[in-house]
């Protein structure tokens, strides 16, 4: 239950956390579709190469971010498992052996295995430098222009934050039922999948009890502090794009001119 | 031979990493079948650490849980048995309720044991007459219960396993005075029936003095004192220097005993002091 590091935020003072997180937000997601239309090692190293300096000037420890990738560590290994004996074309690097493995196999796999890395590394950078509040203030604004469509924009931004907020608080509830249930017997370890999933019934019921409970209470004290809605809501914190952000965006401009050039004039692997 | 005993234990949470807190240091503790015990420190002193260790929820980082003379962790596998064995109820216990009757929730803990219906049936309308629920009530669904029936279903969800020692855990928080009067008369009644081991977890000094028949001060991670209530409330400046209190009725007959009114300090519940009090001014012997 507990080393969940995806959300976590690691206070700092670097540029990434002082960039706006409306622009954060949209070059984060800039770099995810860019990785997709990378179609060499040369493309993808440039995009590596941004992710590392990224990476440098967040200050946020290496250590955090490759933890950020255990969790799809599974994925990862199948994806590179299944491409390496999967992919036929090519030359074969054992030839006589049993081992079909070819150089496209191995190429696809380590580039298949870059991607990911990329992919969860770039948006955990976002998330370790920005606060969850910042984070969901920003796509708060992002998806205003939906209010054309009569889409209440701000319920789902809040919706977002209490969700976020409560993910600790609902971890240490699954603890404390965890142990009551074990204190009277409860076997959560042994069992075959059916048992195992029984066992799991007294966990649920009184976790979503409570959690029913606590949406009530919060709903009460948010109503007993005149909570109404988004509408006429002024902020506290304003957001303002500076000269900061315009340089990431002339940076990240840059990096998609040199992934289109790359593709466009190296081999493509994939 | 003691019940529970306790060599050398240390716990500390996160061992190993930059976050490893010590929750309870170099324990060393015999517990007497029979007794009851009452905890008390204060937040963060590592009562609840400690209680843990006692059924196997925690594993100490260091020393040996005895229980019956047996080290718990010697077999693994036998762990469930412990747990049986040295009943825990934990704080706020009736957020653990969760089945579609009060029955059979009182009866998770028995069937975990493997028990036939019969004895499944026997241990729940026994451990339902311990903590005064009226038989009509088992087949409610328990979210329908108030506050405090609630609480009582979960501490029969313990008792009903039968333990040898049964521990509870501010088993009063959050309960109005009627409400803690009822749950700690229910304790008391339920050691003299059953003859089990009680341990009182409370930071309560009223609640623990009036019952127990030892006190188990806990404070910084370490065991302070472990003595009869007299002994304990004796030494009430240490308490004191710990932030902890002895009761407001002992208070007033240590003033009083000090302004040279011949009366002794023994004195913990209201009740008590009442009686002589009022026999100190009939003019009769305290």
């Amino acid at each position: 239950m507990r080393g969940i590091t995806i959300g976590q935020y690691f206070p700092g003072n670097s540029l990434l956390h002082k960039m706006d997180p409306r622009i954060k937000i949209v070059l984060t997601l800039a770099f995810v579709f860019l990785i997709f239309f990378c179609k060499n090692f040369w493309a993808l190293g440039l995009m590596a190469g941004f992710l590392l300096v990224g990476m440098l000037i967040s200050g946020v420890p290496f250590k955090m971010l490759i933890k950020s990738l255990r969790a799809i560590l599974v994925i990862v290994c199948i994806t590179a498992v299944l491409n390496l004996f999967y992919v036929t074309d090519g030359n074969m690097l054992f030839p006589g052996t049993v081992i079909k493995i070819t150089d496209k196999g191995l190429y696809t796999a380590i580039f298949m295995t870059v991607r990911i890395a990329c992919l969860i590394i770039g948006s955990s950078l976002m998330t370790f430098t920005t606060t969850p509040t910042m984070l969901t203030d920003a796509i708060e604004r992002l998806l205003s222009p939906l209010k054309i469509f009569k889409i209440q924009v701000h319920t789902l931004a809040m919706m977002m934050t209490l969700a976020l907020r409560f993910i600790p608080t609902l971890i240490e509830e699954i603890d404390k039922i965890m142990n009551a249930q074990k204190a009277r017997g409860a076997d959560l370890e042994g069992g075959n999948l059916i048992d195992r999933a029984k066992a799991l019934v007294p966990i649920l019921v009184p976790l979503f009890v409570s959690s029913f409970r606590r949406a009530y209470e919060l709903a009460f004290a948010m109503e007993c502090r005149c909570y109404t809605g988004g509408n006429n809501r002024t902020r506290m914190k304003q957001m303002k794009i500076t000269y900061l952000d315009v340089l990431f965006i002339i940076a990240m401009s840059g990096i998609i001119a040199g992934v289109i050039l790359f593709n466009l004039f190296f081999v493509h692997l994939i | 031979m003691p019940i529970i005993s306790l060599k050398n234990v240390s716990h500390t949470y996160s061992q190993g990493t930059p976050l490893s807190v010590s929750a309870i240091e170099n324990i060393n503790l015999d517990i007497e079948s029979g007794e009851l015990v009452g905890i008390i420190g204060h937040t963060g002193s590592g009562k609840s650490t400690l209680v843990q260790h006692l059924n196997g929820l925690l594993k100490p980082t260091q020393g040996t849980v005895e229980i019956d003379g047996e080290d718990i962790w010697l077999n693994k596998k036998k762990i469930r048995s412990v747990r049986f064995k040295v009943g825990l109820c934990f704080q706020y216990p009736e957020y653990q309720l969760f089945e579609e009757t009060v029955f059979k929730d009182i009866s998770f803990g028995p069937k975990n044991m493997g028990l036939s219906k019969e004895e499944i049936k026997n241990s729940v309308l026994r451990a339902a007459n311990y903590v005064g629920l009226k038989e009509e009530l088992l087949n409610k669904s328990p979210f329908d219960l108030s506050g405090g029936e609630k609480r009582r279903v979960a501490i029969a969800g313990v008792m009903a396993m039968n333990p040898k020692i049964l521990i509870l855990d501010e088993p009063t928080a959050g309960l109005d005075p009627k409400g803690r009067k009822e749950i700690l008369d229910m304790i008391v009644d339920y050691r003299k029936k059953t003859g089990s081991t009680v341990l009182l977890v409370s930071h309560s000094m009223e609640d623990v003095a009036g019952i127990s028949s030892k006190i188990l001060v806990m404070n910084k991670s370490k065991v302070a004192m472990y003595d009869t209530v007299d002994n304990v409330f004796s030494r009430a400046e240490e308490l004191e220097n710990m932030g902890l209190n002895v009761p407001q009725i002992t208070r007033i007959f240590m003033k009083l005993k000090a302004k040279g009114v011949s009366v002794d300090s023994n004195v913990y519940t209201v009740n008590d002091g009442c009686k002589r009090l009022v026999s100190l001014m009939k003019g009769g012997n305290v």
